[in-house]
């Protein structure tokens, strides 16, 4: 059997999983019935009207990468984000470029962009050669994108998605040609390179706080609400569970509940122990 | 206009003239015979006793995803991982998780199995590659054979003798992890649970996995070049780590001091300013 | 091998999920938007109920399965072919776009032409080498054919590839020279913090914390005495302190990262299979 593939792994896993899923419903509903939310700020999703206008005035395109995100949450984060840029771009009939290396990203990316400059009033300003799948191949992709921003000389870069050693070789270019660069990544180990070479950078969680952050839709919000407690959650599992785990010792089964697979079966041996002496 | 002195200079010097620096540097400490002994972090000594601690005939999966791109990093790793293997006279299977991962690894494969005499699909298998990671690790984790079919050559993984006895992933005893890109976190979640990992990382990949053997869910790490040299140090060869460790080390030598030279152009024209 | 019934089986399927699309396609067309919002809802509502029922519900001690998992494992598979198809029309959008660019003679309409170029040639090339490697429809390897695999793959796109990530080397040297400067406190911390890494990894943290006369070893007398001298002194080595570094700062603020990142992917998971996430749907 393998880790965690199922529930039945260790049902305390899978209570979180409720749990979580139980706090950002719940908020979402509150939300709705009209609970005002607070968002704090993030300098850099204030930034992105502030690069859409440099490069309006500069008369350069905007581009937008995915990175190498496959279709999955990071994706759709990714392409809401490059669709609220869209949106302000449209306004202003500043050439966009979105460059993917996922072929399924890319088709829905499509649509996505298509229906931005359907909402902002411009579908005539839709071109579907702006869309680029560039290859599906790492390097292939970076050389494809470091090309494109070198030659067409772009005033800003959003790069929003999940990297990874490519994440410097677009950054570092984009650095070269003068863009304003915002990034946001899931990707741990390549905020560092985002940090050194872009203009801000938007780290983690923040990365799944940017859409309830550009539309302050209710649903987003409380998401965003339950999200932290869930949050909270986590962080007393972890201070109780390093203390309890000083106190009881690692292998005690309570702690085995808390941190491993197969840790439920004795800790309901050790609670019916305990309830039955009690 | 405002003068431009020495100071404003070296602080927005010409990123070529960096450039041109950093690949003198690369190629004079690449042709440096001078190698200083390396301090064995716990994860590259845990990384070796891992595999001392295997019996003769044991078998390990090498899972190795990596091509030309991190070739310098990952190359150095994989020959001395083989070299180790095959001094324990260890079986081993080795699967890739893209294409060129397995053009490169099989050919590498070949040319160090030959050397020491093992031979493939006695002593050694190649799997080939699996588009989809975390179907193979689930379908491996219960039958082989239904998941792989054949290994690189064609032959049905039945007919292989390294694989006599050896029905599942459970019957490993260990996998050997060297890729730069996620496939450890597929390993962790859906290997049978008692089978061991170790992980051989690209530099900038390693910071992830600390979390990783902190918990025990990777028993030991090789990092990059750098690690294939601590590692190929505690083998006693000499490999293509210890051939790059100068070229890694002299280079955070150089960034350094570039990083105080222009922090002492930042004070200075500070200085001059006020 | 697939045995004929399991063959049997995956054409049902395929049919079935066929009919369905192609069922479902007219009646989207048909219905209001309020109707379409609702049955695009209830497909995805379902199609999510499937993955999280069959991580839910218990499973056969001796297997490991439930009646889901096989059927879960099949759709996983399904999800290549899906891949596969974008991947083509990923292709025709970019050829597609640089036969334009070189036809219409658009500006750098050269490097268009290079693409294109190398891209038949690469094409060609691979597709006779898979057809010989896999002996289909009686191709052989040629001379040729091996003077040009070696010369395009081997020769080219490797060590295009190495260059590209050789690169990296380069572009951390000159973003480290921009971005490290001692402007605020915690700027000034970050620098000597990756210093302190940089120096205290490589062989050359070993060399100045010997050289200075820092203790070697950690004894058996040091571990049972934290708070000696000695201790103290050889818990200062580079390499000790870059360790600690990694293992005691690094990996707990990635964790703490990290579980903000799953709680916000799961968040999002939940309001994409709610449909409550109105981005790009």
């Amino acid at each position: 059997m393998g880790s965690y593939q199922h529930a039945q792994d260790n049902w305390f896993a899978a209570f979180i999983i409720v749990f979580i899923a139980a706090a950002v419903l719940i908020n979402i509903w509150r939300a709705r019935a009209g609970k005002q939310l607070y968002i704090r700020r993030i300098p850099g999703l204030d930034a992105i009207d502030e690069a859409i206008g440099r490069s309006t005035e500069l008369g350069r395109p905007v581009t937008m990468i995915p990175g190498l995100t496959a279709f999955g949450v990071e994706a759709v984060q990714a392409l809401t984000i490059f669709k609220y840029i869209t949106k302000q771009i449209a306004r202003f009939a500043t050439p966009m470029r979105l460059l993917t290396a996922n072929p399924t990203v890319y088709a829905v990316a499509q649509e996505a962009i298509s229906d931005a400059y359907n909402e902002a009033g411009r579908p005539d300003l839709y071109d579907p050669d702006s869309i680029r799948f560039l290859s599906s191949e790492q390097f292939a992709f970076a050389s494809g994108v470091a090309g494109l921003l070198q030659r067409e000389r772009v005033a800003a870069n959003f790069m929003f998605g999940i990297f990874f050693a490519e994440s410097l070789i677009f950054a570092e270019t984009g650095n070269i040609v003068g863009a304003v660069q915002i990034a946001g990544t899931v990707s741990f180990t390549q905020v560092p390179f985002f940090v050194a070479a872009c203009d801000y950078t938007i780290i983690g969680d923040e990365f799944y706080a940017t859409s309830a952050y550009i539309s302050r839709e209710p649903v987003l919000l409380g998401s965003m609400v339950g999200q932290d407690l869930a949050k909270l959650a986590f962080g007393s599992l972890v201070v109780g569970g390093a203390v309890l785990s000083t106190i009881l010792g690692p292998n005690h089964p309570v702690i085995q509940l808390l941190g491993k697979p197969g840790g439920w079966e004795p800790f309901m041996q050790w609670l019916s122990q305990v309830l039955g002496r009690g | 206009m405002e003068q431009r002195t020495l100071w404003s200079r070296m602080m927005a010097i010409d990123r070529r003239i960096l450039y041109l620096i950093l690949a003198v540097n690369i190629v004079g400490a690449l042709m440096a015979r001078v190698v200083l002994e390396p301090n064995i972090p716990p994860a590259v000594r845990s990384f070796y006793e891992t595999i001392e601690a295997l019996q003769p005939g044991d078998i390990v999966m090498v899972s190795s995803t990596w091509s030309a791109g991190t070739l310098a990093e990952n190359q150095p790793q994989f020959e001395a991982v083989l070299r180790h293997l095959m001094r324990k006279r260890l079986r081993f299977t080795i699967i890739s998780f893209t294409p060129p991962a397995r053009d490169i690894s099989h050919r590498l494969a070949r040319r160090l199995t030959r050397e020491q005499g093992y031979v493939e699909g006695k002593d050694w298998a190649h799997f080939g590659y699996t588009p989809d990671i975390v179907l193979a690790v689930k379908g491996m984790s219960e039958d082989i054979a239904q998941a792989v079919r054949q290994d690189v050559r064609r032959v049905p993984i039945q007919q292989l003798e390294v694989m006599r006895g050896i029905k599942s992933l459970k019957d490993y005893k260990l996998v050997v992890d060297i890729t730069p890109s996620d496939t450890l976190t597929a390993w962790i979640s859906f290997r049978p649970r008692d089978l061991k990992i170790i992980y051989c990382p690209t530099s900038v990949m390693a910071a992830e996995a600390y979390t990783f053997l902190d918990s025990k869910q990777i028993l030991g790490m090789i990092t990059g070049a750098k690690g294939a040299y601590e590692y190929e140090h505690l083998l006693g060869i000499v490999g293509l780590g210890t051939r790059f460790i100068n070229a890694i080390q002299f280079s955070h030598v150089l960034i350094i001091t570039f990083i105080l030279l222009g922090n002492f152009a930042m004070f200075m024209q500070r200085r001059s300013r006020s | 091998m697939f045995d004929t019934r399991e063959n049997i089986w995956a054409a049902f399927w395929m049919i079935g999920a066929a009919i369905l699309i192609f069922a479902l396609i007219p009646l989207l067309q048909t219905l209001p938007p309020r109707g379409r919002y609702l049955l695009i809802a209830f497909v995805t509502f379902i199609a999510g109920l499937f993955f999280a029922a069959e991580f839910f519900l218990p499973v056969d001690e001796k297997t490991g399965k439930n009646f889901l998992t096989d059927p879960f494992q099949r759709l996983q598979g399904s999800l290549q072919v899906i891949t596969a198809l974008s991947l083509g029309l990923g292709t025709y959008g970019l050829i597609r776009l640089h036969l334009r660019n070189a036809v219409q003679r658009r500006a750098q309409w050269g490097y268009s032409i290079v693409l294109l170029v190398s891209f038949v040639t690469m094409a060609f090339f691979s597709v006779w080498n898979t057809l010989a490697e896999k002996g289909l429809l009686g191709v052989q390897r040629t001379p040729l054919l091996e003077r040009a695999f070696t010369l395009l793959f081997d020769y080219t796109l490797v060590q295009l590839d190495a260059t590209m990530f050789s690169l990296i080397a380069f572009y951390i040297f000159s973003a480290a020279y921009r971005a490290f400067r001692i402007r605020s406190v915690e700027a000034s911390i970050l620098m000597f913090t990756a210093m302190i890494v940089m120096i205290g990894i490589v062989p050359l943290g070993k060399f100045i914390s010997d050289s200075i006369g820092l203790p070697i070893m950690m004894t058996d007398e040091m571990r049972t005495n934290p708070f000696a001298l000695e201790t103290i002194l050889y818990s200062l080595r580079l390499p000790e302190v870059a360790n600690w570094i990694l293992n005691v700062l690094n990996a707990p603020v990635q964790r703490a990262i990290e579980f903000g990142v799953g709680i916000g992917a799961l968040a999002m998971a939940i309001r994409l299979w709610l449909s409550l996430e109105r981005g790009i749907t």
